[in-house]
This record gives C-alpha cells, structure tokens and sequence, in this order.
C-alpha cells in the first residue's frame, strides 16, 4: 500500500528524534563528549579549589572552547530543530501531558530509562568505575524486580548513585578529543566523538533488537513524546535568557558533558 | 559489597541527621536568603498576577542581599571588560544586571514546593563554593553550585552552575562569539533589545 512507504519513514524519522532533544536532561541522553586528557587534569585542579579559578583579574577561567568549523551548517540545523519543536513535538508532548498524569509519564521514563542499563555498565566498565557497574547492576534488578519491571526507581528513592556514562565519556578517558561541534537535525548537540559514541551506544539499546520495526517506531516515539513531555519549558527558558541561543546551547552542552566526563 | 538494600537504610538512618555536616557561614547566609525568598513565592497573600509587581519588588530586594549582579556582569564579559570605556562599562552593568535579574526572577517563580538540600561546601580564602541539590516533582535531583566570595561580611553569589552549565561561562561564551563578529555597541544593543522583550 502506497502510503505505508510515506507512514513508515515518517514514523522512523519521529523515532529518531527521540535523543534529540534530550541534551537538557542529563539522564538520557546518549550524546557523548570527548575532551583531552590535559584539560581534563586542569579542570579537575580547578574544581578541587574555589580560589584556584579565580587567577590574577578574578576574570575567572576562561576555559577552552569547542571547536566550531562547521557554525553555518549547524546554526542552519538548530533553526530546523527548533521548528520542528515548537509546530511538532511540544504540540504533541503537550497534548499527550493533559491526558498522562506525570507520575506515570515518570514511570514510563524510568522504564526507559532501565532498559538503557547495558549502555551505562559497558561502558562503566570501559572506564574502570567498577562501583558503578555494581551499582547500575544492583538498581536494574531491584528497579525491574520490585519495581515493575523499572517502573518505580526504587533504587533512586533509597539514594542509590545513579552512573549516567556512556560511550563518549569513555572515548573521553581513553584520551580522544571532542573533534569539533556537530548539530544534528533531530538528535541536537554532539561533536564528532560524540556522534561516534552515539553510534556505538545505540547497539546496546535493546529496543535495537525487537523483533518488528512496528514495534521499534512505537517505543522510539513513545520514548520522545513522553521524555519531552516532561522536560517542556526547558528549551523555552534557554531561549528567553540568551542573546545568542545556538551559541547558549553549544556551550551548555559543552560544559555539561565536561562535568560528566570529570566525575 | 554495596547493596541496594543496605542503602535503603543507610538513606532512613540519614533521613534523621542534619542536612549539611560542613555548613559554615556562606551556606547558612545562602540558606536564609534561599529561604526568605520560599517564603515569599509560598505566602498565600502575595500569590496572583495582582500582586506581581510587589512579590518582584520583595524577591529583587532579597535576591539583591546576595547576588552580586555587578561581579556576574564583570565575569561574562571576560577579557573585553578591559577594553571598556567606564561609560560603556556602566551601561553594560546596568543592562545585563536586569538582564539576569530578569531571568533568575522567571525561573525562581516557577517555584512549586520544590526541596532543597544543601550538600556540601568548600571554603577557601575569601572564595566559597556551595552545593545545592533541587529534588524535583518528577523526582530528579538537579545539582546548583553556587560560587560565592565575601564582600565585608556578606557572602555573595558570582556566579551559578546548574548540572555543570555556568551561567558566567554560558554567557561569556555568547558575548565572545558577537564580539568576534560585530562591535561592542551591538552587544548592547542586542542587550537593550533583550532586556525590554515580554
């Protein structure tokens, strides 16, 4: 039938989206981000002293900054992901938020959220955080067990560490640099690491592997619709506080993977 | 071996002992102006859009007693603050102060009940950093980390990371990129233009 060829694309385009917009949301996102180790040797000093930042003309650090060859192209994407937010998926995360309760729409992320487990032991292991493979290990089973198959974050509410690592981190201890800026349509904010580990990581998200990409489709947009849902006004804030947004959301990504890479 | 049930009663064993085991005076400072500030967004009499302009007036006040908006603006400029005129320095201050007064306001009123602990702090000289954690609704914990240095007795607020993100940094970076590309007088107009906005 003629029109399943235009459903179906469509549909895995939705679908696709699901870890675009997820750069605010520390916890989901498999973006990842790589950073040489000299920087990182730097930033950890500066962390451990307050003083220490502050340098002759208390002007502060004024850090390193990502690499950005690509500026018009990616600008050209972020004007693409930014209306595809507002006319599709905010109307759609919207609607579906007036009918799910967010207790559920919480629940239903933590099932998300459970099932990405592999991304964050492998890679826990990449790294050599051993307690964070147990501790991601023990949560899952817990979560899946006692709490509905992931449900509830019976872990999380008991004050279990959560280990949010993934295959950009790892590429970033292993001493691969970030490359340069990269903003995807659809998936957002990476560089070039960082799409690498994207890639990598997607082989451990089980939803690779159900059985018909029926099935796929319905959990990838189920996933978006509801991590969006939960996370309206964010993009929004970011927007009315900055003079430059694309530059406010490179940067923002940026120094949020740092911070993930140094701990 | 580390088990989630031995955390589940270390975390009901805690649940009972104070918040913050090395809360010296720039969290306590923190603290009273965090929580003066709840007590505003939270008083029944000061709820509604009639009471808008005097619940801002009463939080600016507050807010004032502890964010040094001037050191904020001095930071964000970075490298270029030298280069100033005082009379392009003056202006700038003045812009970018409401600028984030602004913004610190929209995101404060979007208080909901909220609970924030205070974790941790690291005292060094006449600098300090505090760490927040905010417990949301949906049950994530966001962490703030407040950068303070003392001014006389006061302990103020020069800059704010959220998860990692520093606002100085995010705008320095912003102002960097316009500056690379067009004159200061942009910037400020861009400021302007910025600061009157809905």
């Amino acid at each position: 039938m003629k029109h399943l060829c235009i459903i179906f694309p469509l549909a895995g385009l939705i679908g696709l989206l699901a870890p675009a917009f997820s750069w605010a949301d520390g916890g989901a996102d498999l973006v990842p981000y790589a950073f040489s180790q000299d920087f990182r040797g730097r930033a950890i000093l500066a962390q451990a002293s307050p003083a220490a930042e502050q340098g002759e003309d208390d002007l502060g650090p004024e850090g390193e900054t990502l690499p950005d060859p690509l500026e018009p192209l990616n600008r050209a994407f972020f004007e693409f992901n930014d209306r595809l937010y507002f006319l599709v998926l905010k109307p759609v995360a919207r609607g579906y938020s007036f009918v799910v309760p967010e207790k559920v729409r919480v629940g239903i992320s933590n099932v998300f959220r459970n099932l990405t487990f592999p991304v964050r032991f492998v890679n826990c292991l990449f790294q050599r955080k051993l307690e964070g493979a147990s501790e991601e290990l023990g949560s899952f089973l817990l979560n899946s067990i006692a709490g509905m198959g992931g449900f509830f974050d019976i872990a999380g509410a008991a004050g279990v560490r959560k280990y949010d690592e993934d295959l950009d981190q790892s590429l970033a201890t292993f001493g691969f640099g970030p490359g340069f800026f990269i903003n995807w349509p659809f998936f957002g904010p990476s560089t070039l690491r960082g799409t690498f580990g994207l890639v990598g990581d997607g082989f451990l998200d089980p939803i690779l592997y159900l059985d018909s990409s029926g099935a796929k489709w319905a959990a990838r947009s189920v996933n978006l619709v509801n991590s969006t849902s939960l996370r309206i006004g964010d993009y929004e804030s970011l927007k009315k506080a900055a003079l430059d947004p694309y530059v406010a959301l490179r940067d923002a990504y940026y120094q949020n993977r740092l911070k993930r890479i140094r701990e | 071996m580390r088990s989630p049930l031995l955390w589940l009663v270390v975390a009901l064993v805690s649940a009972g002992l104070p918040s913050s085991a090395s809360a010296g005076i720039p969290t306590e400072q923190l603290k009273g102006t965090t929580d003066k500030i709840i007590v505003i967004l939270t008083d029944p009499e000061l709820k509604g859009p009639s009471q808008a302009e005097k619940r801002r007036g009463l939080i600016r006040k507050t807010a004032d007693e502890r964010f040094d908006w001037d050191e904020m603006s001095r930071r964000s400029l970075g490298r270029h603050w030298a280069k100033l005129s005082e009379e392009e320095k003056k202006t700038f201050v003045d812009l970018f102060s409401r600028l984030l007064e602004r913004t610190y306001m929209e995101r404060v009123e979007d208080y909901s009940g909220e609970k924030v602990s205070y974790v941790g702090e690291t005292v060094d000289g006449d600098y300090a950093t505090v760490e927040m954690k905010v417990l949301t609704s949906k049950n994530t914990e966001i962490p703030v980390l407040n950068k303070m240095k003392k001014n006389g007795g006061e302990w103020m607020i020069y800059d704010v990371s959220v998860e990692g993100v520093s606002l100085v940094n995010n705008y320095r970076t912003q102002f960097n990129s316009i500056l690379s590309k067009s004159p200061f007088s942009e910037l400020l107009a861009k400021l302007r233009e910025k600061v009157s906005e809905k």
